[in-house]
């Protein structure tokens, strides 16, 4: 069943994918990047942490790119925001002067100041991404960028990070830095133009985990989610005709010889593992569905991972089919 | 060189085992495991876990877990193989609670923590804190070791944009009360408002001034007056924090790394690595989790296509044994071809972590392998399993 009223991943104009360590979020918005910019979209793909994964996954000779960002592809641009750039950037924008921005954020004690500071970073990140977002070219002017996809940091406190404006917005009375993160806050709960894009693994802890975040980030933060991507899911092992097929294996004699290939001991175990692995992935990409009460896209499981930008094309229609309930 | 070490002496002698690594390798679930091992081997052992997404409470099969730590009942430490000299608790930190301990413990007056508490920052800021989350866990570690009720604490560390944030993190917090801007933050000066900016340092002034245009003033002055009632408590801080240190770096504390299987965790593995080495710290060993092993003697076969007579052999067999209506020709090539799958997956994971390991195994560390088993690891007796394996690792051929 198709799920009603859905917009394609294409028609925002800003995408956050989301997910714990290791759930595939980086492939998953690196793909996404690629997609939107082969369906002719001028997309900017951004990352948020020290180590920059994206251009290599797309382009294994593309260059870093850096708070400049650099071309990936015609229309797919990256970059890597960090913060203390984009802080210096945006103090530059309010006070003019950029001899005066360099004196302070090169100040040692501004420095030490802001290394132990909270929130900032999370804060002047998403800011830049609200100013990406606003960016005009040509004449008539258009968006410099139809879509922007943010690879959201992996960290412990999920989407903490997007209630950064929030708590500024009431815990700053008054003033720029006040005007300015109700801008972002308004861009992000904006649902015509944002989205959150939540990526898991169908195991039994992860599916738990989403339905927390979904909750969280719809009916906390009243940011629009729509659908969860159900990532590395291992497809149906055997045809339907002989879906029992480690039953049927796990009755001949384990020891039979059948020469260059592995016992019938060894052939049951290969196939059951393959077989539960796929009904567990199915098991926990419905609960997921259940639990969070979203329709899912799922993507295959890819053996040892991502090594080619050939693999992160194959994953593009999947990403980009309508999402399902499964059952 | 340093002295070989293998689990078996971990698990006997240290009082402190970290498990660090990347998030999603499952060190929440390798660490309750390693403290449930030594439990089995009659030790009194507690793992304390960080994660806010509430992995331990589930994989211990506990509904919710305090600020305290839990006792796991006697009737299913029996079930586990737990004897009578042993026993296991387990501990989640609650983070919000976590810092108001810290303050309640480090003000010199009730005045003060009355101040810090009211303070509006202080009510966004003390989960954000850079590091209190890590430094409020190591300060649990410490105060569990003093306490002297266990003789064995596994703690699992919360996944950090870098590698040792946990035990940095103190020295940050440090650093940052002793910084020339946030001295003068706090000095009495600032209250009068700004024209007190005139008594600073002129680059100092310029901070202030960039900082009070981008903010408004009442931002600085409630700012100032949280960073005054944090101040007055650096000092026990400060002690405290060099204490907690010293007990992660030295001879009684160990650390070990969990990995996840593939070529990308393998990276991030071998960052933390590096990480860990430039700072001192010793590594007893490395645990990959969910690694898929061949399940026989010796390695997967090769890549090669298999023969049509092996194939047809098993196609007879299957025919024999399941009858004629069977699709048997189908299920013989599905099975070759499940075979030929699973053997790549687990030269895979041997392939991407084989640096790795011939690095560690260098080092004298221990190198330990956890098999991906065909359910997620839950429950205390899917535990149990973990737990036989990181106890086998020694026998491995």
């Amino acid at each position: 069943m198709a799920a009603d009223s859905q917009r394609s991943l294409l028609e925002h104009r800003l995408v956050i994918v989301t997910g714990k360590g290791g759930t595939g979020k980086t492939t998953v918005s690196a793909t996404l990047a690629l997609a939107a910019a082969r369906a002719g979209l001028r997309v900017l793909v951004a990352e948020m942490g020290p180590d920059e994964q994206i251009p290599r996954l797309l382009d294994p000779r593309a260059p870093q790119a850096g708070y400049a960002g650099c071309t990936l592809l015609p229309g797919l641009r990256a970059i890597r925001i960090d913060p203390f750039e984009a802080l210096a950037e945006y103090l530059t924008l309010q006070l003019g002067v950029r001899a005066v921005v360099d004196a302070v954020v090169h100040n040692k004690a501004f420095r030490q100041l802001m290394t132990a500071a909270p929130g900032w970073r999370e804060l002047i990140t998403l800011g830049k991404i609200w100013h990406l977002a606003q960016l005009d070219i040509g004449d008539p002017p258009r968006p410099e960028f139809d879509l922007i996809v943010v690879d959201a940091p992996a960290t412990g406190h999920g989407v903490a990070f997007l209630d950064v404006p929030r708590v500024v917005v009431s815990a700053v009375r008054a003033g720029p830095l006040h005007a300015h993160s109700e801008r972002v806050e308004q861009l992000l709960e904006d649902p015509e133009q944002t989205l959150v894009l939540p990526v898991a693994l169908a195991e039994e802890l992860p599916a738990r985990e989403i339905a927390e975040l979904t909750d969280r980030v719809r009916n906390e933060m009243g940011i629009s989610i729509d659908r969860v991507i159900v990532n590395a899911v291992v497809e149906a092992p055997f045809p339907a005709e002989v879906s029992d097929l480690d039953e049927a294996l796990g009755r001949l004699d384990g020891d039979l010889d059948l020469g260059a290939l592995p016992s019938p001991r060894v052939l049951t175990r290969c196939a059951r593992y393959l077989r539960s692995r796929h009904e567990l992935n199915r098991r926990f990409a419905v609960e997921i569905q259940h639990t969070t009460g979203l329709p899912i896209v799922e993507l295959p499981r890819i053996a040892e991972g991502i090594q080619s930008p050939d693999q992160i094309s194959s994953l593009a229609s999947a990403l980009l089919a309508n999402p399902v309930f499964l059952e | 060189m340093k002295p070989n070490t293998n689990i078996d002496a971990m698990l006997a002698e240290r009082e402190v085992i970290v498990c660090v690594g990347c998030g999603g390798a499952g060190k929440t679930t390798v660490a309750a495991a390693l403290a449930l091992e030594a439990a089995r081997r009659g030790r009194k052992a507690l793992v304390l876990t960080i994660d806010p997404a509430r992995r331990l409470a589930d994989a211990m099969g506990v509904e919710s877990l305090g600020n305290r730590p839990q006792a796991i009942p006697r009737e299913v430490l029996d079930e586990l193989g737990v004897p009578e000299a042993g026993n296991l608790s387990a501990m989640m930190l609650d983070m919000k609670r976590t810092f108001d301990d810290l303050v309640e413990r480090f003000a010199e007056s009730e005045e003060v923590r009355d101040r810090v508490f009211a303070n509006s920052i202080y009510q966004h800021v003390s989960n954000a804190l850079a590091g209190s989350v890590e430094y409020s866990a190591m300060e649990k570690v410490f105060e569990m070791h003093q306490s002297a009720a266990f003789d064995l604490i596994v703690v699992d560390t919360p996944p950090a944009q870098h590698a040792l944030d946990f035990l940095e993190a103190p020295q940050r917090l440090l650093e940052f009360l002793d910084s020339r801007l946030v001295k003068m933050l706090i000095h009495p000066a600032f209250k009068a408002g700004r024209f007190g900016f005139r008594l600073f340092h002129r680059a100092t002034q310029k901070v202030l001034h960039v900082l009070e245009r981008i903010t408004g003033i009442g931002f600085l002055e409630d700012l100032s007056e949280f960073l005054i009632a944090f101040d007055a408590m650096s000092v026990g801080f400060r002690d405290r924090a060099l204490r907690v240190r010293a007990l992660l770096l030295g001879p009684r504390s160990t650390f070990v790394l969990v990995s996840g299987p593939g070529r990308i965790s393998a990276g991030h593995a071998t960052d933390f690595l590096d990480h860990l080495e430039a700072y001192g710290v010793s590594l007893a060993g490395v645990l990959v989790n969910r690694v898929r092993v061949w399940p026989s003697q010796g390695p997967p076969p090769t890549d090669e296509p298999p023969r049509s007579a092996d194939v047809e052999a098993l196609r007879d067999a299957l025919w024999a044994s399941e009858g004629a209506g069977y699709p048997a020709e189908l299920a013989a090539e599905a099975a070759a071809k499940a075979a030929t799958r699973y053997a790549e997956w687990v030269r895979a994971d041997a392939r991407s972590a084989q640096p790795l390991r011939e690095r560690v195994e260098a080092q004298g560390c221990f190198w330990g392998c956890i098999p991906e088993f065909e359910r997620d690891v839950h429950d205390l007796s899917s535990l149990g399993r973990v737990a036989d394996r990181i106890a086998g690792q020694d026998e491995e051929p």
